[in-house]
């Protein structure tokens, strides 16, 4: 919202009128939908639906709902989804969605309601081509690394895509070595603190999965080809770059409907200026209520085939001999005091950030100056890989 | 008839009554002429003196006078002179030389010889049978002359015989031309040539023959004719209360006018009601009027009646104007000063205007002077405007030209603060217009008018629009019963978009739309039939839109969408039959004939389903010129006005319509980027029919009027889209669009005061207006496929305008405007999908924004009238928003680091006020 700030007035150098100002707002008629997230893929293993309830702006975070009998019909006979934690449902068997056939999700909510989607089928198969990382500065003026795909359906029947990422990388904490500072006592005037061996946290892996909507149609083009479609750009100046990164691109072939669902909400999230407003409504999703036609159901319910491919690649593949990005947080070692003496009468602040789980040693301070102490301590993330991930070794990860 | 006669004493007690308590005056003078004296007078009173300066001789005056009334002072001043005097009850002293205006019938109009007593002046008990010329009713009280022509002859063979003469005029001898003589019971008439000469039939025996003239006295003979013969008569001049007649003359149109829902908004009548930043605006005003109304400030656009904005026909002389708006609809694109007129048709729309669905707003330019030079200039805080009028020949060629522009550009670039002084806003519209009367029959009109907006609300970006505009209207008179015009226009309307910002995506995008159009409007009276027939064709290109990168950096292709073109003519026949004293009928029907036009491509989709790529058939290639799609359809105009009374009608009008031509905005309010798209194999023509009914009354001798108008309106396939539609550049736009009904009903209160001291209206409107959208799949529906409120459903609105005169220069208005809040969607909740959070969003307009109202005052100073002063001017000290109400425009939400906020936005949220200072020359 870049015009937020600018004003017809000032424009008129009439400056003291003001223009567009935040206010106070509750939904005072909130509803309480029910949220689908559902997408069967052909791939065979144990699919997942999520249910849950919209909130209002002053909670946070969608409410699970439980207790709901979850099943997909299609000639093949139903099956059967359980829920495995609150809100989520998995099925009970493995399977997969085969072409020309028709699927629909059924859900009977514990409170009797009972949803139902239209008959869906699956989308078109398509194979992504290739993914590829190019050291660039994007379109959008992101200097970094792009991360490209190329995919063709010769048949031109799948038109609409989207993309899904889950990227993963090493993170080395540079700071870190095997002691550790544990604090004895912090009772003045015993304040005593003591070294003792730390497991080795200092290669992590860390996942992190796509946020965004990425959507990508071919219907304007001549063929059903995208080539070089931006899926994920990532600054040079971005930690994770720093050693090894890998990222797997999931493409969904969408069918039209799901295709524009999922557009026109990330669209609408908020678009307008001080002049005009863009038309928001609420989007009709292919799910809706048994019992009454009035009723908001949200999400989507997709049969779409999917396809993924993965990269690998190295910091130095793309910079070599130059200097890595900035690491995570800044690591300046400091010394504080173990004990405040006479007349403050108290433990120093080394013991509070030992407590606070702040800081990690780092050596020793061979001349403590005044008002250090005999430790340089670092901040945690420096020394320890595990804030920024977990130590343990995907199982998709090379080297 | 003694009843008559105590009104008549009353009211002349109550005159002299009037006369008197007006507040004496002190007055001192000493070889002064009169003139000066007068306008001692006029300066010093309410009193405006009408006369003609020559009239006044030249000696000089001197006398002190302390406390007298007028009516004691003008006695004195004229009492040796030819000079008569006449002081109306609104302070008007009309000077006659020689004739006396008379406030009062004579007493032998009622044919009754009563004694009435009053105390009447000395002036007043000189009447003896006073001669009225002015008035029809009364007519001249003389014996009448029996002549007789001829020798009657014992066997008459003839039975017409030739009666010949001249006609003289008493003051100079000369004959007097087009005098007419009639005989009275008969339908036989003569004219008098140039030199008053006249030959007339007449039949044998006695006949009652009348004199007819503008300007002289009525004399009617018995002439006895036996014989042809030869019949001179001389006849006296007579005055006529000219400036009275125009003032008066539609006094009455509020019942008379047939039409049911027009409006008439006289640009020189609206110059005291408060201004924005300076700025007349007829259009502003409209919407104080019941029926019409905007988003809100800020909003380029009017609704009409539950109306959506593109269904209004803007036309400035005869040529449509696509974007009659400046800055974001702030300020009326149309030069005020300019402007002679607005006709605004919100019911019933006459036959000869087509092509939109909801109302017409017809501008007329004012023709200029013919016979002297003059000019009306402004100065205000935003613009400066200034109009010339220039006779090129004498009493039959002038040009007016007219400009106007912003200086806010200029105040932006001198400003310190960076982020203000790279903004740009500025506009200027231009306008002339050249009239000529070749003879009294043929004249022509040509007017020109081009207008540019050029804005920047980002560093990055210019947003400019033009319109263009070309007429010229040729007006002939075959005969008295067969009038004509041939019209020929071209308008032009563009928007674009420049982006120059700091990577390799710079472009240029826009959009032209041009028509050009022909019409011919012929009209033929005749006994109690007025009637308009003619014929119109116009042709649309419209250049949907186009990108192309500014420079070679520039990695923007050049994308171009295929221009529309297409063929829109009528045929139309409209009757105004006066079928009796009470009833008068409107009747018209408008054949309009669309033709969407090659060369283009056309997608042919599966019918029932909604339109994408999945159902698309086939893309139909068509050659230039070539006919995709007519539409056509005859629409029909009837209205009826009946007096109950004859200040007392009721008019009903029901009235079907036709457009073709849609705006494409997924806007809520208008915005200047908004197209407009030409009806085609996909997208249908809207239509509408509309039925209203109203009653009319004029109270006090036509002071006040009074309306109550009520009317249903029904609108199919009117045009929006889907949810997050992309309109610019879009080659399948009909993929977008939902074509979908619309209603709108209402009840309109209009109480006018035209005249006195205190005038103005209060007009209050109870009004819905709903849009269905009821598509085959779940993204074609909204809200179900429900009716919901549209956009601009505002159902209360309640305006009040008035003007209050303190003295002759000084004058304070005010206008109070209530409406309530608009619709709009809102977000009711969040919800989860994919990791991702979204807004949840309410119904389409299931929630209003706060309620609208807004106060403003001014107070009007006007120069001096000297007479001879140079310039006429004119201060006018407004304050807008006086209550500081801050009106919210719109709220819209945004997703901020994950978190919604609500913002409103407002235009004018603190009181404003503007100083213009304009003068006339």
């Amino acid at each position: 919202m870049k015009n937020k700030t600018s004003c017809l007035l000032a424009l008129l150098s009439i400056s003291l009128v003001s223009c567009v100002k935040e206010i106070d707002f509750e939904t005072e008629t909130f509803e309480r939908a029910l949220v689908v997230e559902a997408r069967i893929t052909n791939e065979e293993k144990k699919h997942e639906i999520k249910l849950s309830r919209s909130y209002r702006f002053e909670d946070d975070g969608a409410v699970p709902e439980t207790n709901a009998i979850v099943k997909v019909v299609s000639a093949n006979g139903d099956i059967l989804f359980e829920e495995t934690e609150a809100g989520k449902y998995v099925s009970m068997t493995a399977f997969k969605a085969m072409p020309n056939m028709n699927y629909a999700l059924q859900i009977m909510t514990i409170d009797d309601r009972s949803y139902k989607s239209n008959e869906i089928s699956l989308t078109q198969a398509t194979q992504v081509d290739k993914v590829y990382a190019v050291r660039e500065t994007n379109d959008d003026g992101v200097n970094g690394m792009s991360i490209y795909i190329d995919t063709y359906d010769p048949t031109g029947n799948s038109n609409y895509y989207r993309y899904e990422y889950d990227e993963t990388y090493k993170v080395i904490a540079p700071l870190w070595v095997d002691k550790d500072l544990i604090v004895v006592a912090d009772d003045w005037p015993n304040c005593f603190v003591e070294l003792v061996p730390r497991p080795n946290t200092r290669v992590c892996y860390n996942t992190v999965g796509s946020m965004d909507n990425i959507q990508a149609s071919t219907v304007e083009l001549s063929e059903d080809r995208l080539t070089r479609f931006l899926v994920r750009a990532i600054s040079s100046e971005d930690y994770i770059l720093s050693w090894r990164y890998t990222i797997l691109i999931r493409q969904y072939v969408q069918s039209q409907e799901a295709y524009s669902y999922y557009e026109a909400l990330s669209d609408y999230a908020g678009e307008g200026s001080l002049f005009s407003q863009n038309q928001p409504g609420f989007i009709s999703s292919n799910m809706r209520s048994e019992n009454n036609s009035e009723e908001k159901v949200l999400g989507f319910f997709e049969v779409s085939s999917v396809s993924s491919k993965r990269i690998f690649f190295n910091y130095e593949d793309y910079y070599p001999n130059e200097p890595q990005p900035p690491y995570a947080s800044s690591c300046l070692e400091i010394s504080p005091e173990i004990d405040l003496g006479h007349p403050a009468d108290l433990c120093g602040p080394l013991l509070v950030l030992i407590e606070g789980g702040d800081i990690l040693y780092y050596r020793e301070n061979e001349f403590p100056g005044p008002r250090e102490g005999p430790y340089y301590v670092v901040p945690t993330e420096c020394g320890d890989c595990t804030r920024l991930g977990t130590t343990s070794v995907p199982d998709f990860w090379e080297e | 008839m003694k009843n008559y006669l105590t009104i008549l004493v009353l009211f002349i007690f109550s005159s002299v009554f009037s006369q008197v308590s007006v507040s004496s005056i002190s007055i001192e003078f000493e070889n002064a002429n009169i003139e000066t004296v007068i306008s001692d007078i006029e300066e010093k009173t309410n009193f405006k003196f009408y006369y003609i300066p020559e009239w006044l001789e030249e000696k000089t005056v001197s006398g002190i006078y302390k406390d007298i009334t007028l009516e004691e002072l003008l006695k004195e001043l004229f009492k040796d002179s030819l000079i008569n005097y006449y002081i109306s009850e609104d302070n008007k002293v009309i000077l006659t030389k020689n004739t006396i205006i008379y406030d009062e019938l004579p007493e032998q109009f009622f044919q009754e010889q009563n004694k009435v007593t009053t105390q009447m002046t000395s002036e007043e008990e000189e009447l003896k049978a006073p001669v009225f010329y002015n008035e029809a009713r009364s007519e001249v009280v003389k014996k009448l002359e029996t002549i007789r022509i001829g020798k009657e002859s014992k066997n008459r063979s003839q039975k017409t015989y030739t009666l010949s003469g001249t006609i003289f005029n008493a003051t100079n001898g000369g004959g007097v031309p087009e005098l007419a003589i009639v005989v009275k019971g008969a339908n036989i008439g003569a004219v008098t040539d140039k030199n008053g000469a006249y030959t007339i039939e007449l039949p044998a025996g006695i006949n009652l023959i009348e004199t007819n003239s503008l300007g002289f006295e009525k004399v009617q003979k018995r002439i006895i004719i036996y014989n042809n013969g030869s019949y001179d008569l001389t006849l006296s001049e007579a005055y006529e209360g000219l400036e009275e007649v125009i003032v008066e003359a539609n006094v009455d149109r509020n019942v008379d006018e047939v039409n049911a829902g027009k409006t008439q908004i006289n640009v020189k009548d609206i110059r005291n009601i408060p201004l924005v930043l300076g700025e007349r605006d007829i259009f502003k005003v409209a919407a104080t009027l019941p029926g019409i109304s905007s988003a809100g400030e800020g909003a380029s656009g009017y609704n009409v009646r539950g109306g959506k904005t593109d269904q209004n026909l803007v036309l400035l002389d005869n040529g449509i104007i696509y974007n009659p708006t400046h800055f974001f609809g702030i300020f009326s694109a149309i030069n005020p000063f300019t402007s002679d007129q607005v006709d605004i048709y919100k019911g019933n729309i006459p036959a000869k205007f087509g092509g939109r669905l909801s109302s017409v707003f017809d501008i007329e330019t004012k023709d200029a002077n013919v016979e002297k030079l003059s000019g009306e200039a402004s100065i205000g805080p935003v613009t400066a405007n200034l109009v010339l009028e220039v006779p090129l020949v004498e009493d039959k060629a002038s040009i007016l030209v007219g400009g106007r522009a912003t200086y806010s550009d200029w105040i932006l670039r001198s400003l310190d603060s960076e982020e203000l002084n790279k903004s740009k806003a500025s506009f200027y519209d231009f306008i002339t217009k050249y009239n000529h009367r070749f003879d009294e029959n043929n004249d022509l009109k040509v007017t020109g008018y081009y207008s540019k907006d050029a804005f920047s609300i980002t560093s990055d970006s210019i947003y400019g629009y033009s319109n263009r505009l070309a007429t010229v209207n040729w007006g002939h008179k075959f005969n008295d019963a067969n009038r004509g015009e041939l019209i020929f226009t071209n308008s032009q309307y563009k928007f674009n978009i420049d982006f120059d910002g700091q990577t390799n995506t710079d472009f240029e995008l826009g959009y032209v739309i041009n028509e050009s159009e022909l019409k011919l409007n012929l009209q033929h009276f005749r006994k109690a039939h007025s009637i308009d027939y003619g014929f119109s064709s116009k042709i649309y290109k419209v250049a949907p839109g186009f990108i192309d990168p500014i420079n070679s950096e520039s990695i923007v292709e050049s994308f171009t969408i295929p221009s529309d073109r297409a063929l829109e003519s009528a045929f139309y026949i409209s009757d105004i039959y006066e079928v009796s004293d009470e009833l008068t009928v409107n009747a018209g029907v408008r054949f309009s004939i669309f033709n969407a036009l090659g060369a283009s491509a056309q997608n042919i989709y599966q019918e029932g389903l909604p339109k994408s790529e999945g159902t698309l058939i086939e893309t139909k290639e068509f050659g230039k010129n070539e006919v995709i799609k007519t539409y056509a359809a005859p629409e029909f105009r009837l209205a009826a006005r009946y007096f109950i009374k004859p200040s007392f009608s009721v008019k009903g009008s029901f009235n079907t319509n036709y457009q073709y031509i849609h705006t494409l905005s997924n806007n809520t309010t208008v915005s200047p980027i908004d197209t407009w798209k030409l009806s085609d194999i996909n997208i249908k023509p809207q239509h509408a029919t509309q039925y209203s009914l109203g009653l009319f009354k004029n109270f006090n001798g036509n002071v006040f009027e009074l309306s109550l108008e009520g009317y249903y309106k029904k609108m199919d396939d009117i045009l929006d889209y889907k949810v997050g539609a992309q309109l610019l550049l879009n080659e399948n736009i009909e993929r977008d669009v939902l074509q979908g009904d619309g209603k709108a009903y209402g009840i309109e209160f209009l109480l006018k005061k035209t005249k006195g001291k205190l005038n103005g209206w209060v007009g209050y409107t109870y009004s819905r207006s709903f849009v269905r959208l009821d598509g085959d799949s779940p993204e074609e529906t909204v809200n179900n496929g429900d009716f919901f409120p549209s956009n601009y459903d505002k159902p209360h609105d309640f305006s009040v305008v008035g003007n209050y005169k303190l003295t002759r220069r000084y004058s304070l208005s005010a206008n109070f405007v209530y409406q309530t809040g608009r619709p709009v969607t809102i977000p009711v909740g969040n919800f989860v999908l994919d990791g991702s959070e979204f807004v949840f969003y309410s119904d389409r307009n299931s929630f209003r924004i706060p309620d609208y109202y807004r106060l403003d005052i001014s107070v009007n100073i006007e120069g001096n009238h000297k007479i001879k002063k140079f310039a006429h001017s004119f201060w006018n000290i407004s304050i807008y928003n006086v209550l500081g109400r801050n009106n919210p425009f719109s709220v819209f939400f945004v997703t901020d680091d994950g978190e919604i906020k609500a913002y409103q936005s407002s235009i004018f949220s603190i009181p404003i006020p503007t100083i213009t200072y304009n003068f006339r020359f």
